[in-house]
């Protein structure tokens, strides 16, 4: 398998089939003579931004504090819950409980819903 | 029969959503300025656009993945950043300007300036966008749009001399105004080959569920719609030539397009022009919403599908929203939509290859496309139209502007 | 140590001598039950290409230039790369004993 071609930017998808946004990133531990291997997948926010340029990145976590939903760090799931890499990145999770829906939710309640025929979020 | 059905609603939506802003003045100017000369520009974007959508829907059927999808996995996420500026802007040019198509039409119908329209068209598509499913868009804008066929039965009433038409199929040089000439087959070029209706298409292929028995009736659909389309583009030049060009009228404002059709068709002709205008606009901003929003979704992989209620695809919403709402601002600031409408299509051809290479790499890839890959032919003919619009248009443009 | 895979796309490689060798374009890894393990680098202008599964259209482009730049990908075995500095990746070994991908 190749990380660039068969995983990063790849869809992935939630136990539900739920579309919970891209790969945007991968982290990677190594040492001096441990082989390496991939620890967490990231998920969107400055990860993204900072594929273009670092200045990006910062200016999108310095607006990320100030506006939508709180939380603060870019969102990554252990690799340990990848069930199958193939069209899609199927994962064995649920998208609300990893925060990658958490910009989707914070946009429907702050603006879709308030308008009329917007509809609602399913509540849990 | 499930399936001639399918293909006929195929074609009949491919030539009611044809014609648009940009199809109409582009045509309706090189006609009312050199006559028949330039329909080879638009036989010769025609044929690529056959080629472009065949591909978009093949993409689709075969890797089950729209356009948008298979450039953001591919090429990876800064290349796609880059395509999705360049895109969204020239897109968003094009769609200010189909709303002022809308004003304009409801402007010559009802004497009302179309600055006051704007912000009623905007809101009117807007809830179309809300409240519609896919289906309802798709099918329900083009079949208005078929009243544009009424171009076609003006020209054929105007009578031309068709050994004329036939000849102006190859292209041939103007003996003056060369400058305005090239701008105007840019122009033309870029409004026949418009990137959102590949990335429209391929995305109503995802919405529709398609799969690998739908290539062949893909191809069906692809040849004679936009071929059709196609035809009535050059039954507007013809109209134009025949009707406005004696008379010196140029086609700068849009009032003066509205005379386009009175000479073939006194009793009918300002109200059919018009009305023609009013849907055939309000399609091709639907579409540009609807294709602008699913550049954004797919990209970074939101919800999407206009089958959904709002909420269920709450950032999908939102950006149709904003930008249908932000494209009326333009226009209650006066801005003349025929002036953005012309700039539109010239920057689309200029910037065709940051849409198109990225696409041919993907349709010559075998992990998205298997047997399914692009053959030669497929691949210069694209190939070969791309570089001819990218180059009028970086020679034109500069030499419009400066010399205009 | 931690690291951003995709912040490594595209970066330089030097090899132990200093010399230029090409930038990272791939990662060849092994899936083993839940973890993940990187096996190789692929680097070099054309592990781009590759990536981009192009070789149809610039294939014919190549032979025509006879460029051998664009055709040389590399493949690094994990244990030869030094990522202590991962804006500046450097070989182990020097590059006369890559060993070419294809």
């Amino acid at each position: 398998m190749d990380l660039v071609r068969d995983v990063l930017d790849k869809k992935l998808v939630d136990r539900e089939q739920c579309d919970m946004g891209r790969a945007s990133g991968l982290i990677m531990q190594f040492g001096e003579k441990t082989q390496p291997h991939i620890t967490h997948i990231l998920i969107g926010g400055p990860t993204l931004w900072m594929r273009i340029h670092p200045a990006l990145g910062r200016a999108s976590e310095k607006l990320a504090r100030l506006w939508g939903p709180k939380s603060k760090e870019p969102v990554r799931i252990p690799w340990s819950h990848v069930e199958t890499v193939g069209k899609d990145i199927k994962l064995d999770v649920v998208a609300k409980d990893t925060g990658a829906l958490d910009w989707e939710i914070w946009i429907a309640r702050h603006f879709i819903e308030r308008i009329p025929g917007g509809g609602h979020e399913e509540e849990e | 029969m499930k399936k001639i059905l399918q293909i006929t609603l195929g074609i009949i939506t491919s030539v009611g959503g044809f014609l648009e802003i940009g199809s109409v003045t582009t045509a309706a100017q090189a006609g009312a300025l050199f006559g028949f000369q330039l329909l080879w520009a638009i036989a010769l974007g025609t044929i690529c656009l056959i080629f472009l959508v065949e591909m978009s829907g093949r993409l689709a059927a075969v890797s089950k993945h729209t356009i948008v999808d298979a450039m953001r996995e591919r090429f990876g996420f800064p290349f796609f950043f880059f395509v999705l500026i360049g895109m969204v802007l020239v897109a968003f040019l094009v769609l200010i300007a189909e709303l002022g198509g809308i004003g304009f039409a409801l402007q010559i119908l009802s004497g009302l300036g179309f600055p006051l329209w704007a912000l009623p068209v905007s809101l009117v598509v807007w809830l179309m966008m809300w409240k519609g499913t896919f289906s309802l868009i798709e099918n329900g804008a083009s079949l208005l749009g078929l009243v544009t066929i009424s171009f076609a039965v003006a020209a054929w009433k105007l009578n031309p001399d068709w050994s004329s038409v036939g000849a102006s199929l190859l292209p041939t040089l103007p003996e003056q105004d060369k400058v305005k000439y090239g701008y105007l087959a840019v122009s033309i070029l870029g409004a026949s080959i418009s990137p959102y209706l590949m990335y429209f298409y391929s995305s109503g292929a995802i919405e529709d569920e398609w799969d690998r028995s739908y290539i062949a009736m893909n191809r069906v659909i692809a040849g004679f719609g936009m071929t059709l389309g196609g035809v009535l583009s050059i039954c507007v030049l013809i109209v134009a030539a025949i009707a406005l060009r004696p008379k010196g009228v140029q086609v700068d404002t849009f009032p003066q397009a509205a005379l386009l059709m009175t000479t073939a068709l006194p009793r009918w002709g300002f109200y059919l022009f018009a009305f023609s205008m009013l849907f055939a606009c309000f399609g091709a901003a639907l579409e540009i919403s609807l294709a602008i929003a699913y550049f954004f979704a797919q990209g970074f992989n939101w919800n999407w599908s206009e089958n959904l209620e709002p909420s269920k695809n709450a950032r999908f919403a939102f950006v149709y929203t904003i930008i249908i709402l932000v494209s009326a601002v333009p226009l209650m600031l006066h801005v003349d939509p025929i002036r953005v409408t012309m700039l539109a299509m010239a920057l689309t051809s200029a910037t065709l290859p940051l849409a198109i290479v990225p696409f041919l790499f993907l349709m010559n890839d075998p992990i998205y496309l298997g047997k399914y890959r692009n053959g030669w032919i497929t691949n210069s003919v694209v190939g070969i139209v791309v570089l001819i619009s990218f180059v009028l248009a970086i020679i034109s443009i500069p030499l419009q502007i400066f010399g205009g | 140590m931690d690291l951003n895979v995709e912040l490594l796309v595209g970066t330089t490689v030097y090899d132990a001598n200093g010399e230029k060798v090409g930038r990272i374009e791939e990662f060849r890894v092994e899936q083993d039950g839940k973890s993940c393990r990187i096996e190789s680098y692929l680097i070099g202008a054309s592990a781009l290409v590759e990536r981009m599964s192009a070789w149809t259209l610039v294939r014919p482009i190549a032979r025509g230039l006879r460029s051998r730049h664009v055709l040389s990908i590399y493949e690094v075995p994990w244990q030869d790369m030094d990522l202590s500095d991962p804006k500046r990746p450097r070989l182990k070994i020097a590059k006369s004993d890559l060993r070419h991908a294809r």
